[in-house]
């Protein structure tokens, strides 16, 4: 039996040669504007993530204040933490979010296809082991809430791993930490960000 | 105001953690012992405590090879106390959650002594915060019982350690399904504090092998324990408990994360005491409106 053709299908069959044959014919200058737009996504994501008020608290060493405001203001994340003096704890976090790439998969019958890996919150939340408990995560602590056993004095003190902070005997002062949306937001808005890039498609997990 | 989906949660997360650690870790000793008379304000007058020398003891009839006691022997004679609806109006009340029985019409310096299965972990519900426990908490030990003449019993609300704190920590609801379904996750951080790594380690590893497993939602009319700490019905059986709720809706363990303190931060404890922590992400659909 003979296969009808409507006009339609026809039109759209047509569209699509069209458009495949243009994007095959310009697939290197296509591809160079996808990888253009992956590596301004890229470092936007990056830039957002050492802006994030935790982060630039945490780069800031013991001496930063809580601008966070995830500790009402006392002491700052870096000591209640626990780091030492000297340690960047975000260096993990920039070498997986740097680690993000995009590569060339396959063409197909409409042009090509590329795949983007970008860390998962998990990823993170693997590199950024407390300072006093190695199976928890103090990026993920910041989303979901961190003990406050690293509770410090605002000293300065030998005894401190942060040099500013102590491991405490007895009560020292209140104040309860503060949740903050971190890791988890920041990779679930720029997944979204680089699903809007055409002929790619997004994988979360190195 | 009448109990909330968090509290029957709460106690439903309880009873499973409890019958758990006692029955794939065997986490108990049967022993037979001396009671000690003391004084305790809050209980009424008309019963005299007697302690034996552990805090919590097994009080789950589906632990097999667990001591269940049903009463104690006073000067040679075997005093079990009444089972009926409410053993709190009993003459003589077991209080499995501080190891003592509580009796009526006996002197004080009666000859008391019983059968038991100790918890080799007390378990606690806790709304303290981890370093509120951990910080502040002078921790009695178990092993310490018995050798220092201030501390041949321990006293009655005391908390003793080897023991597991649970906490609830954080609680949210993501919606799940057309028509108001949402799916409730709930974070339960336990704190596990042992007197050495082998008790650490053992349930560190015990719980960690827990995802996956569900747990029925009991509702707080059958939680087994009165006032006073003994059972409802002088029986409380787990599995029973367990078989009556299967067909509700249970809850789910989504995720169990471990770790533990590690060794320098341990060592600035007041106690030299090795903590872990068990974090439980607990999941359930349902219409919370």
């Amino acid at each position: 039996m003979a296969k009808k053709v409507t006009i339609r299908s026809f039109g759209q069959q047509l569209a699509n040669y069209v458009v495949g044959e243009f994007t095959k014919r310009n697939k290197k200058a296509f591809q160079q504007r996808i990888i253009a737009a992956f590596q301004r996504i890229k470092q936007e994501m990056l830039d957002e993530f050492l802006e994030h008020p935790v982060s630039v608290e945490i780069a800031g060493g013991p001496d930063a204040t809580n601008t966070s405001k995830t500790l009402d203001g006392y002491g700052n994340l870096f000591s209640f933490i626990g780091f030492t003096e000297g340690e960047e704890p975000l260096s993990p976090i920039i070498e997986l979010l740097n680690a993000s790439r995009i590569e060339h998969i396959r063409d197909t019958s409409d042009g090509f296809l590329m795949k983007i890996f970008i860390p998962a919150s998990s990823d993170i939340f693997d590199v950024t082991p407390m300072p006093w408990a190695d199976g928890r995560s103090w990026a993920e602590g910041i989303e979901r809430g961190i003990s406050g056993f690293g509770r410090y004095l605002n000293i300065d003190t030998i005894t401190s791993r942060s040099g500013a902070g102590i491991e405490s005997q007895g009560v020292i002062r209140r104040g309860k930490f503060k949740n903050s949306p971190y890791i988890s937001a920041l990779i679930g808005k720029y997944a979204k960000k680089f699903e809007q890039i055409s002929n790619t498609v997004v994988f979360t997990g190195l | 105001m009448i109990p909330q989906f968090q509290h029957q949660q709460a106690s439903s997360f309880v009873l499973w953690f409890d019958n758990y650690l006692l029955t794939k870790g065997r986490a108990f000793t049967n022993t037979t012992g001396d009671f000690v008379h003391y004084s305790d304000e809050r209980v009424p007058s008309v019963y005299t405590p007697f302690g034996s020398k552990y805090k919590q003891w097994v009080c789950d009839s589906s632990i097999s090879g667990a001591t269940i006691p049903s009463g104690v022997y006073v000067n040679g004679a075997f005093v079990g106390r009444a089972v009926g609806a409410d053993n709190s109006t009993s003459a003589q009340i077991l209080d499995f959650d501080n190891g003592r029985v509580l009796l009526s019409g006996v002197a004080t310096g009666a000859s008391v002594t019983g059968s038991y299965a100790a918890k080799e972990f007390n378990v606690y519900y806790s709304n303290e915060t981890e370093e509120d426990l951990l910080i502040e908490n002078r921790f009695r030990p178990q092993s310490k019982i018995g050798t220092d003449l201030e501390f041949n019993y321990p006293a009655p609300y005391d908390q003793v350690v080897p023991a597991a704190y649970v906490c609830n920590a954080s609680f949210k609801n993501t919606p799940f399904a057309f028509g108001g379904m949402q799916k409730t996750t709930t974070n339960f951080n336990t704190i596990v504090v042992a007197e050495n790594p082998y008790q650490v380690d053992g349930v560190l590893s015990l719980f960690a092998d827990s995802a996956n497993q569900s747990f029925v939602d009991v509702p707080f009319d059958d939680f087994p324990f009165t006032e006073y700490g003994d059972l409802k019905s002088g029986l409380y059986d787990y599995e029973a408990l367990k078989t009556r709720y299967a067909n509700d809706n249970k809850y789910f363990i989504e995720r169990v994360k471990t770790s533990k303190i590690a060794d320098k931060p341990r060592k600035s404890l007041v106690n030299d005491l090795y903590i872990g922590f068990v974090d439980f992400d607990v999941s359930i659909m349902r219409y919370p409106r």
